[in-house]
């Protein structure tokens, strides 16, 4: 665990921006600014820049996608900021409007997450530094809506458990402890997958998510 | 017979009568006297002013419009009628229906310009592609088919009419100047009616004589101040066909206001279940996912076994036991808001709870034969709900009574208050959640809703909805 990450909270309900609080400060995050509408957060961030910024995608005034612009926005501004959008529902389209460019430093989760802790927090690190966090909701949302179910089917079942937890951001160390495997196996796996689906091999995790999600949306 | 002798009018409250030789003397209250000068007044005067010759040229006008519009759709009618079985023939028909609600948009067009009155245009054609739907939805227009119903019945009235206004008009003109350029012998210029009343005359009234002259200047007055209001009669006839059959069509405007209360219905259950998403989101959702979050951390602490932080542990369970206990509040709220579980046990029951709830003391009278349906009954409900939070936060009132009672086919609901009144339809309820949205409601299952509120109180809310739709 990376010690003492900076993080800033967007999230209109009282209740759980509260919990949010609590249970980062409890796992020993420092918390920067824990406000309920975009522009407080823009402001918290540009006097107290943080690691991480943790936004809701639903936000005053119009309870619509005000956290989504805000997350392009801060990014645009603010080079090496991780953002990890958080949402009561999972829209593709936003998925799809996140990662346009690049996936470094992008988390989309839903809020019930927050439920596994561990999970949560080891996501909320990973964008810290860099890496990408997708929702699995968000990946099975991506291979059911995929048109390359042709070129899907060559991979083994296992093969294609694997596919889904890169595309979710996550490295070959938590690919292997999710799956009970060695890490070995796991990197066996993707070279087999990557030669499958004749992607592009990429040392980089966020690299590596992008070609994936590049090759389901395509 | 009566004779009218030395009017006596002793400050217009007596006429004394002679009628074969007895006296009587009628008394007439000053309101009827009035009334009569008034309408004495109002006939002498009405040949001098515009109206009646305004509607004489109109008669003419539209008449003579109409004369060419039926020689056209008569003989299109008729013979696309006769060679309907042919394409030809259903061609024609369409054209014929079409012109009808051209010459329709003409005939308003005057109503409009020279009597006034305003007519609304009824709905545009809209032809679909190609011929052969622009020919079917030509012999479908029932505009096109009520314009050819009027012209069938305005033209033969339309004839008579300018046929005996016209005769009226030139005989008063005839019979008030006959007497001035009667040289005698016959030269009085009397035309049409006068020549039927008068067939063989007495001597002294032959032509020449001077009780001929006297009588006949007496008719031509009588015609005169006559004509104004006999051509009226004809004239408001083709108002009346004219509203009736070029007009909207009852039956589409039927239609509209349906539409209009059906969208209002899809918008007001969409803003519903916005709401509703908005609040199980905000609400219940947020406190969920806060009480799993809790209930994860205190998880976490206690796979911790070296040390377990219990007084952590029992603040994380206890702040989770409370947020599960809202989180039912909540949704049962909620649940309320979208189907009243009170309801279930009859709307007597639900008022009676309603009332019992309220934070004004409120009266409940029922007097229902039957159950309404559920959709009436549920409007009910809300009505009165809505309507008794209103009392409860602006009218600062005592009290308050329901009074649901059954008026025929309509339930009738009278919400009564005892308050400050002043409400007004747009003020009493400040959002969508408020009276507008009740009127929505309301109108949507053709009901309505009157407030009677003047300032200083009391209000009274009345609403009316069909029990059997």
């Amino acid at each position: 665990m990376v010690g003492a990450l900076r993080v800033a909270i967007a999230e209109d309900s009282a209740i759980l921006r509260d919990g949010l609080v609590q249970l980062l400060v409890d796992r020993g995050f420092t918390i920067t600014g824990a406000v309920g509408d975009p522009e407080a957060l823009r402001s918290s961030v540009a006097q107290n820049p943080p690691d991480v910024a943790v936004i809701d995608i639903r936000m005053p005034p119009t309870f619509t996608d005000e956290g989504l612009r805000l997350a392009l926005d801060l990014r645009d501004r603010h080079e090496g900021l991780g953002i990890l959008l958080f949402s009561q529902y999972i829209e593709t389209r936003y998925a799809a409007e996140l990662l346009a460019d690049d996936a470094a430093g992008i988390g989309y989760l839903l809020k019930d997450r927050v439920a596994d802790v561990s999970d949560f927090v080891e996501a909320l690190e990973r964008v810290a530094i860099g890496g990408t966090a997708l929702d699995p909701e968000v990946v099975t949302q991506l291979l059911g809506a995929t048109r390359r179910t042709d070129t899907l089917s060559v991979l083994t079942p296992r093969e294609r458990e694997v596919l889904a937890l890169m595309a979710e951001g996550r490295s070959n160390a938590a690919i292997a402890s999710a799956l009970v495997v060695s890490e070995g196996a796991v990197e066996k796996h993707v070279a087999n997958i990557f030669a499958k689906l004749n992607l592009p091999v990429s040392e980089n995790d966020h690299r590596r998510v992008l070609a994936v999600l590049r090759f389901l949306e395509s | 017979m009566v004779e009218q002798s030395d009017v006596e009018q002793a400050e217009g409250t007596g006429v004394h009568v002679r009628i074969r030789g007895k006296e009587l003397a009628l008394a007439i209250s000053e309101e009827h006297a009035a009334a009569l000068k008034s309408l004495t007044e109002r006939i002498v005067r009405e040949p001098f002013t515009k109206r009646p010759w305004s509607e004489l040229a109109f008669f003419l006008v539209s008449g003579g419009l109409a004369g060419i519009g039926i020689a056209f759709i008569g003989l299109t009618m008729v013979t696309g009628v006769a060679l309907a079985v042919t394409f030809f023939g259903l061609s024609l028909l369409g054209l014929s229906l079409r012109s009808a609600r051209g010459m329709g948009g003409w005939q308003r067009g005057l109503a409009r310009s020279m009597l006034g009155q305003p007519v609304e245009d009824p709905e545009p054609f809209v032809g679909r592609r190609g011929f052969l739907g622009w020919l079917q939805s030509a012999l479908r227009d029932r505009v096109g088919w009520r314009a050819v119903a009027y012209f069938a019945v305005q033209v033969p009235w339309t004839i008579l009419g300018v046929f005996v206004a016209v005769s009226l008009w030139w005989d008063a003109f005839a019979c008030l100047t006959g007497p001035i350029f009667d040289r005698g012998g016959g030269g009085l210029a009397v035309w049409g009616l006068v020549r039927g009343i008068f067939p063989g005359s007495p001597f002294w009234f032959q032509p020449g004589g001077f009780f001929h002259a006297v009588g006949v200047f007496i008719l031509g007055a009588i015609f005169f101040f006559a004509a104004p209001w006999v051509t009226r009669g004809f004239v408001t006839v083709d108002r009346l066909l004219i509203r009736g059959l070029l007009g909207p069509d009852p039956m589409a405007a039927r239609v509209r206001t349906l539409e209009q209360a059906r969208t209002q219905t899809v918008d007001a259950s969409a803003a519903t279940l916005r709401r509703i998403e908005r609040d199980l989101h905000d609400g219940t959702q947020a406190q969920l996912v806060a009480l799993a979050m809790r209930l994860g951390m205190a998880k976490e602490k206690l796979e911790d076994t070296d040390h377990v932080d219990l007084d952590r542990v029992r603040e994380l369970v206890d702040a989770a036991h409370r947020g599960a206990k809202e989180a039912i509040t909540e949704l049962r709220d909620i649940a309320r808001g979208i189907h009243p579980p009170a309801l279930d046990i009859g709307l007597e029951g639900a008022l009676a709870t309603l009332a019992a709830r309220s934070a004004v003391p409120t009266e409940v009278s029922f007097d229902l034969r039957a159950r309404p349906t559920p959709a009436i009954e549920a409007i009910a409900y809300f009505c009165v709900a809505e309507l008794l939070a209103n009392v409860a936060q602006h009218a600062q009132a005592s009290r308050a009574s329901v009074s649901c009672a059954q008026q025929g086919t309509w339930l009738r609901l009278v919400v009564r208050d005892d308050g400050r009144g002043g409400a007004e339809l747009s003020r009493v309820g400040s959002s969508a959640s408020g009276l507008a949205g009740l009127t929505d409601r309301v109108h949507a299952v053709d009901g309505r809703l009157h407030v009677v509120s003047p300032p200083g109180g009391p209000t009274v809310v009345t609403v009316d909805l069909p029990l059997s739709p």
